[in-house]
């Protein structure tokens, strides 16, 4: 679903962020992306989102070569891919349910379909009666579920999150992975990048440690640390 | 994909409701260019007008003989009439003269008295379609037999006046379209500034997957309404001011030809609101691409 072959991306002139990177992760896996801060998590999003090109190396998501994709495509490939990250990233202006609405509005869907689908979203990640509050009048959990009710309305086979967690209290956190991981036993992939310690060790999946840009371990069931 | 006008249009107004300081500065500022524009432009019309105006006044006088007969000067004045650079005869009769004399002195009766009627002399006062050609027209007239002290054609105040009418003409021109130039710069900078402060909306929108044309269209129909507006205001005051100067100038000052038909106040509305509206869509399509690239 997702692969990245001898991957290096260094920013501006030596700034190395990855450093021959090879990884793959199949359809319907869930997989934690761990590491400290400025290890190359984010960069790995970015790059799988075409954000960013690499230096070196060559990505496939969904079969598809990114560096393949004219410019022009890029909205369609990023439309295959939710997104949800560790600052919301929400509109101020709009309502909750204009927020997941727009996603759909990208996509050219009809109004019609608009109205059914984003107040059934809303009720998946438990938020069915905030629908008409503003970002600002929501608490951060809550705005996190917008973003990952907007991240999934389009029912793309690939969510991406970016520390999705970073923000928030270790309680409000435990929601969040579960409505992931919902999301994940629906079929779709799903990559989360986070620093968050205990939530990989109690999650047992699979996780893939980066340390300076380089890929130090990958274990099927595994906890944050190398020990477990 | 669909193209969905009624969600742009929900998405523009929304926009425009809640940047509405920043909405006002597109506006007003489209609104002073445009105004600025247009009293440049009446400037040109009526200093052209009046500068017209004077030239046309400019004729050839070919004054008759004391003994010329009917048919000559009928004959002549059809032959004048035939030249191409001649836009029309009138014919002055002797006595005719003399009541402008007498309309001229009015005030002075007196030095009337002492007149003797027969010095009058008949003419014919020759308006030129082109004040350029009035050597040309002069000659012809020699070679029908006019004297040359019975012409009268103010030759050198012509070419004069010409070269002066074409300096002026092409100096407010030149300023027009310097100011032009300046407004479209004011102007989109002022909806850059506007939609700098909503970089982190565009860039959110492509992360959700919007193409560079449905996070533009919103901004380009803003654009256009801000355009829209602010130049309708500025061309309805321009046209209006047009309307009060003319009657203004009618009655203050009457030797000026100012006339109402120098400017045409249909185009003039309908060129100062193109040029708003031009300017608020190019100013917004430009302004937001340097924010596309994420
Ligand atoms: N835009 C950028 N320009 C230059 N260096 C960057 C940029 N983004 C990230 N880096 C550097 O790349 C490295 C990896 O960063 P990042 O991928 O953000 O790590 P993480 O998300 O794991 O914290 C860091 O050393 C960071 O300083
Ligand atoms: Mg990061």
């Amino acid at each position: 679903m997702i692969n990245f072959n001898n991957v290096t991306k260094v920013y501006g002139k030596d700034s190395v962020a990855l450093d021959h990177v090879d990884l793959g992760i199949d359809p319907g896996e869930f997989v934690f992306l761990v590491g400290a801060s400025g290890s190359g998590k984010s960069t790995m999003v970015r790059l799988i989102l075409k954000e960013l090109e690499p230096s070196a190396g060559s990505i496939t998501v969904n079969g598809v070569r990114l560096s393949g994709i004219p410019r022009r495509s890029v909205p369609r490939h990023r439309r295959s891919i939710g997104c949800v990250f560790q600052d919301f990233k929400l509109l101020p202006n709009k309502t909750a349910a204009e927020n997941v609405a727009y996603a759909m509005e990208v996509t050219g869907q009809k109004r019609r379909a608009i109205r059914v689908k984003v107040p059934q979203i809303l009720d998946l990640v438990g938020l069915g009666e905030q629908a008409e509050k503003y970002p600002d009048q929501l608490s951060g959990g809550e705005q996190q579920r917008v973003s990952i009710a907007r991240a999934f309305v389009g029912q793309p086979p690939i969510l991406i999150a970016d520390e999705p967690t970073g923000n928030l209290d270790p309680d409000t956190s435990v929601g969040i992975m579960q409505l992931l991981h919902r999301i994940n036993r629906i079929g779709t992939t799903v990559l989360v990048a986070t620093h968050d310690r205990e939530m990989v060790d109690v999650m047992r999946k699979r996780v893939v440690a980066l340390e300076d840009g380089r890929v130090v371990r990958d274990m099927v069931k595994g906890g944050y640390a190398n020990e477990v | 994909m669909r193209f969905n006008l009624g969600f742009f249009l929900r998405e523009a107004a929304k926009n425009m409701r809640l940047n509405a300081l920043m909405s006002v500065t597109a506006v007003t500022t489209t609104a002073v260019c445009v105004l600025v524009l247009g009293v440049g432009l009446l400037v040109s019309a009526h200093v052209e007008g009046i500068l017209r105006g004077v030239g046309k006044d400019v004729a050839i006088t070919a004054f008759f003989p004391e003994d010329v007969t009917r048919e000559q000067i009928d004959q002549d004045r059809r032959q004048v009439e035939g030249y191409p650079e001649v836009e029309e005869v009138v014919f002055v009769s002797e006595a005719e003269a003399l009541n402008r004399v007498k309309d001229m002195l009015s005030e002075q009766p007196e030095v009337m008295e002492g007149l003797d009627p027969d010095i009058m002399q008949a003419s014919m006062e020759i308006r030129l379609a082109d004040p350029e050609a009035s050597d040309a027209v002069a000659e012809r007239l020699r070679a029908e037999g006019f004297s040359e002290e019975n012409l009268n054609y103010p030759q050198q105040t012509i070419s004069q006046l010409n070269q002066v009418t074409g300096y002026v003409i092409w100096a407010l021109r030149a300023a027009t379209v310097l100011f032009l130039v300046a407004s479209v710069l004011l102007i989109s900078n002022a909806i850059r500034i506007s939609i700098f402060a909503r970089r982190k909306e565009i860039e959110v929108m492509k992360l959700v997957g919007a193409s560079d044309g449905f996070v533009r269209t919103p901004f380009v129909l803003e654009g256009l309404a801000q355009g829209l507006i602010g130049a309708t205001i500025a061309a309805l005051v321009v046209v209006w001011g047009n309307a009060i100067f003319v009657e203004w100038a009618s009655s203050a000052l009457p030797f000026v030809p100012v006339s109402s038909s120098a400017v045409n106040t249909l185009l003039v509305l309908l060129v100062l609101i193109a040029v708003g509206v031009l300017i608020g869509i190019v100013g917004s399509f430009v302004s937001v691409r340097r924010f596309l690239r994420v």
